[in-house]
C-alpha cells in the first residue's frame, strides 16, 4: 500500500514536471539566451545586460513601445467604460434580449485574430479610414470590450438588487446611483476586466498588424525583426513582454482569489 | 399617537406582472403615526404593495395618494419615503457611519437647516451619532458592514433609513433572518422606536405572531386581495373569514349550517352559538381555535373522541383528537390545547362554549382559498 502510494505520487509529479518543462523551458531558454554575450545560440560565452542596454538604446523598439502603451492605454480606458456601461445596461434587460446580446459579445472572444484583424481591415478600407495608429486603437477597443463585459457581469449578478433601490431611497437619482453605488460595488469587476484588457492589448500582434499602417507595437517589431534573422536583442525584448504580460495576468488571479476568499 | 388624518391612501390599486394579476383592487388608507402590518403568505403580493408605495413599482391602475396628492409617477428619491429591505442593502464599499450618512450628504445645507459646507458635515455628525445611539451601535462608525451580524447590520440599515426623518418607514420583512431570540429583542425595539419618533411604519412579514406584537393596525393579505384590516385584537377574535381565521393562530375549520340565528349544525350536531344574520340553511365555515376546545368526560361532551396524538409545546399540550362522525377511523381530526394532557387512545368528550364558535360566510370568490379540513372523505 505504502509503495503504491509513492509510487503513485511519484508518477503524479513526474507528469507535472513533464508538461511545466514542456510549456516553460522555451521560454526559459530564450530568458538565459537574452543574457548570452555570444550572438550565436550554440555558444555561452559569459553573462550580460548588453542587449538589454541595446534595446533601450534602440529608436525603433522605443518608438514601438511608446505605440504599445499609447494603444494598451487608450484603448483599456476606452474599452472598460463601454464594457461596464454595457454589462449594466444588459444587467437591466429583460432574460431574453440579454441572453442574445451576451452570446453576441461572447463571439469576438473566441473568433480567431485573424478574422478579427482581416475583417476590421476590411471595414476600415471599405470606410476609407486610413489605417494608423487610430484604427488600431478602434481595433484594440474592439477586442477588448468583451473581456471587460464578462469581468463585471458576474459581480452584477453577485449584487444585492436592493442595493440600487436603496440608493434611490435615500435620495440618488439613478445616474448619482449608479456613480455613487452600483460602480463602487463593481469596482472589482471592473479593474479585473481592465487589467486583462490591458493584457490582451499589450501582446497582440495579428490584429495590430493588419488594423496599422507604419505604427508598429512591439510584437510587430519581434515579427519583423525574427524575418531578417533573430538578434538577442529580440531575446531581451521578449522576455521583458513575457515578465510583464506575467505580472499582469499574476495581479488578476490575486484580485480574483482576494474576491473568492 | 395615531392621528386621525390619512397620510397615505390607495384607491383600487391593481398591479399585472405580465399575464399575473399580483394584486386586486386594493383599497387601504394609512394614518399619520400608525404602525400597521401588511401580513399573509409568500406570494400574496404585501411586497409588491410596498414597493407601490416605496414608488419601485407602479400600480397598473388605481392611485396612490400622499396627504391627498397622487403620487404616481414621482420616483423613489423624491418622496418622504424610507425603506429598510429584506437583505438590508447595505453599502459594503462605505463603513458604518458613511452608510448612515449616506442620505443626507445628498442634501443641501439649506435643506438640513443649516448655511456652510462645513455645518453641514457637523449637523451630519450629530444626526448620524444620534441614530447610532437609538439602534445602540455607538463605537461601530469605522467598522466595515462586512464585518458585522445580522442584527448589527439590521441595525444600521434601520438607522439609515431613519435617519433621513421620512414621513414613512417602510419595512420589509426586516427581521427574516435574524434568530428568534434577535427577532423579539428587534421587535420590541422596533414597535419603542416607532412610538418615539412618531413615524408612521409600514411593516411587511409572514410571520402572524410578529405582527400580532408589533401593530397598531393589520391588513390580512392573500391571492392579492386584502381579506381583513383591523387592529390585532379584533382580526384575531373575529376573524372576517376562514383564512384569516387560519393564517392568524391556529384554527380548525369546519363545514357547517345555519340552522337559524344562533343556531349551527356541523358534524351532525346542533350548536348553540352567537351569529345572527345568515340565511336559513346558508352553508358556512366554522372555526374554533384550539384553545378553545374544553376536554370533558368522554359521554357528556358534545363530540366524542379519540386522543390520536400528543405534542407538548411548553405551555400547554396539542392533542389530535378524531371524532366519531361517519364511523370508526373516518372522522375529523380536532386539534385542542389544553393544559392537561390525555394519553393516546383515550376516549374522551369535547364541549365548546357558543362564544368560541365563530360563523364565516363561505368566501365568494377561488382567490381567497378557503381553508377546510372537512373530515368527510366521500370522494
Amino acid at each position: 500500500m505504502v509503495r503504491n502510494k509513492r509510487a503513485s505520487k511519484a508518477l503524479k509529479g513526474t507528469y507535472l514536471a513533464l508538461v511545466l518543462a514542456f510549456l516553460y523551458i522555451p521560454i526559459v531558454v530564450m530568458i538565459a539566451l537574452s543574457f548570452n554575450k555570444s550572438v550565436s545560440r550554440a555558444e555561452w560565452t559569459g553573462f550580460t545586460f548588453d542587449w538589454y542596454a541595446k534595446l533601450f538604446q534602440s529608436k525603433q523598439i522605443m518608438a514601438a513601445l511608446r505605440v504599445t502603451l499609447e494603444v494598451a492605454v487608450v484603448a483599456t480606458a476606452v474599452s472598460t467604460v463601454i464594457g461596464t456601461l454595457g454589462a449594466i445596461g444588459m444587467h437591466a434587460m429583460n432574460t431574453g434580449m440579454a441572453n442574445v446580446l451576451v452570446n453576441l459579445s461572447y463571439l469576438p472572444m473566441t473568433t480567431p485574430d485573424i478574422v478579427t484583424g482581416v475583417s476590421l481591415m476590411l471595414m476600415f478600407v471599405f470606410a476609407k479610414v486610413p489605417l494608423s495608429k487610430w484604427t488600431m486603437i478602434m481595433a484594440h477597443i474592439a477586442f477588448d470590450t468583451p473581456y471587460v463585459l464578462f469581468s463585471v457581469m458576474p459581480k452584477l449578478r453577485q449584487m444585492n438588487p436592493n442595493l440600487y433601490e436603496a440608493a434611490l431611497d435615500l435620495g440618488c437619482s439613478p445616474m448619482k446611483a449608479l456613480g455613487k453605488v452600483i460602480v463602487p460595488e463593481i469596482s472589482p469587476g471592473i479593474v479585473t476586466g481592465a487589467l486583462l484588457a490591458f493584457t490582451m492589448s499589450l501582446d497582440d500582434f495579428v490584429i495590430s498588424y493588419f488594423t496599422s499602417n507604419t505604427d508598429q507595437n512591439l510584437a510587430m517589431i519581434v515579427y519583423s525583426a525574427a524575418r531578417r534573422g533573430v538578434e538577442p536583442t529580440m531575446y531581451a525584448l521578449s522576455t521583458l513582454m513575457f515578465v510583464a504580460i506575467m505580472a499582469l495576468l499574476l495581479l488578476v488571479n490575486r484580485r480574483s482569489g482576494l474576491e473568492n476568499m | 399617537m395615531i392621528q386621525d388624518m390619512r397620510l397615505i391612501e390607495l384607491k383600487g390599486v391593481c398591479k399585472n406582472f405580465g399575464d399575473t394579476q399580483v394584486l386586486h383592487d386594493v383599497d387601504l388608507y394609512i394614518r399619520k403615526c400608525e404602525f400597521i402590518t401588511l401580513l399573509g403568505p409568500s406570494g400574496c403580493g404585501k411586497t409588491t404593495l410596498l414597493r407601490i408605495i416605496g414608488g419601485f413599482e407602479m400600480p397598473s391602475s388605481g392611485e396612490v395618494l400622499f396627504e391627498g396628492k397622487d403620487m404616481t409617477g414621482i420616483p423613489p428619491y423624491k418622496r418622504r419615503i424610507n425603506t429598510v429591505f429584506q437583505k438590508y442593502a447595505l453599502f459594503n464599499h462605505l463603513n458604518v457611519y458613511d452608510n448612515i450618512a449616506f442620505g443626507l450628504n445628498l442634501k443641501t445645507p439649506e435643506q438640513l437647516g443649516v448655511q456652510t459646507k462645513k455645518e453641514k458635515k457637523e449637523e451630519i455628525a450629530r444626526r448620524v451619532n444620534r441614530m447610532l445611539k437609538l439602534v445602540k451601535m455607538e463605537g461601530y462608525e469605522k467598522r466595515s458592514t462586512n464585518a458585522l451580524s445580522g442584527g448589527q447590520q439590521q441595525r444600521i440599515a434601520i438607522a439609515r433609513a431613519l435617519v433621513n426623518e421620512p414621513e414613512v418607514l417602510l419595512l420589509d420583512e426586516p427581521l427574516g433572518a435574524l434568530d428568534l431570540k434577535l427577532r423579539k429583542e428587534m421587535q420590541l425595539e422596533l414597535k419603542a422606536m416607532q412610538q418615539q419618533l412618531g413615524i408612521t411604519f409600514i411593516y411587511v412579514t409572514h410571520d402572524q405572531e410578529e405582527a400580532l406584537t408589533m401593530s397598531d393596525t393589520i391588513a390580512v393579505m392573500n391571492g392579492g386581495r386584502i381579506q381583513q384590516i383591523g387592529d390585532p385584537k379584533g382580526i384575531y377574535d373575529e376573524p372576517k373569514n376562514a383564512f384569516v381565521a387560519d393564517f392568524i393562530g391556529e384554527s380548525n375549520i369546519v363545514d357547517g349550517v345555519m340552522l337559524q340565528d344562533d343556531l349551527v349544525k356541523f358534524r351532525d350536531t346542533e350548536f348553540q352559538c352567537v351569529d345572527e344574520g345568515f340565511d336559513t340553511n346558508e352553508p358556512v365555515d366554522v372555526v374554533i381555535r384550539p384553545e378553545d376546545i374544553m376536554i370533558v368526560g368522554e359521554d357528556v361532551g358534545m363530540l366524542s373522541g379519540t386522543v390520536e396524538s400528543v405534542i407538548f409545546k411548553g405551555v400547554h399540550y396539542e392533542m389530535m383528537i378524531r371524532d366519531e362522525i361517519g364511523g370508526e377511523g373516518q372522522g375529523m381530526l380536532w386539534k385542542v390545547h389544553s393544559t392537561t394532557m390525555q394519553p393516546v387512545g383515550t376516549r374522551v368528550g369535547m364541549t365548546i362554549v357558543p362564544y368560541n364558535i365563530h360563523i364565516m360566510h363561505k368566501a365568494k370568490t377561488a382567490d381567497a382559498e378557503p381553508v377546510s379540513e372537512t373530515g368527510d372523505k366521500e370522494a
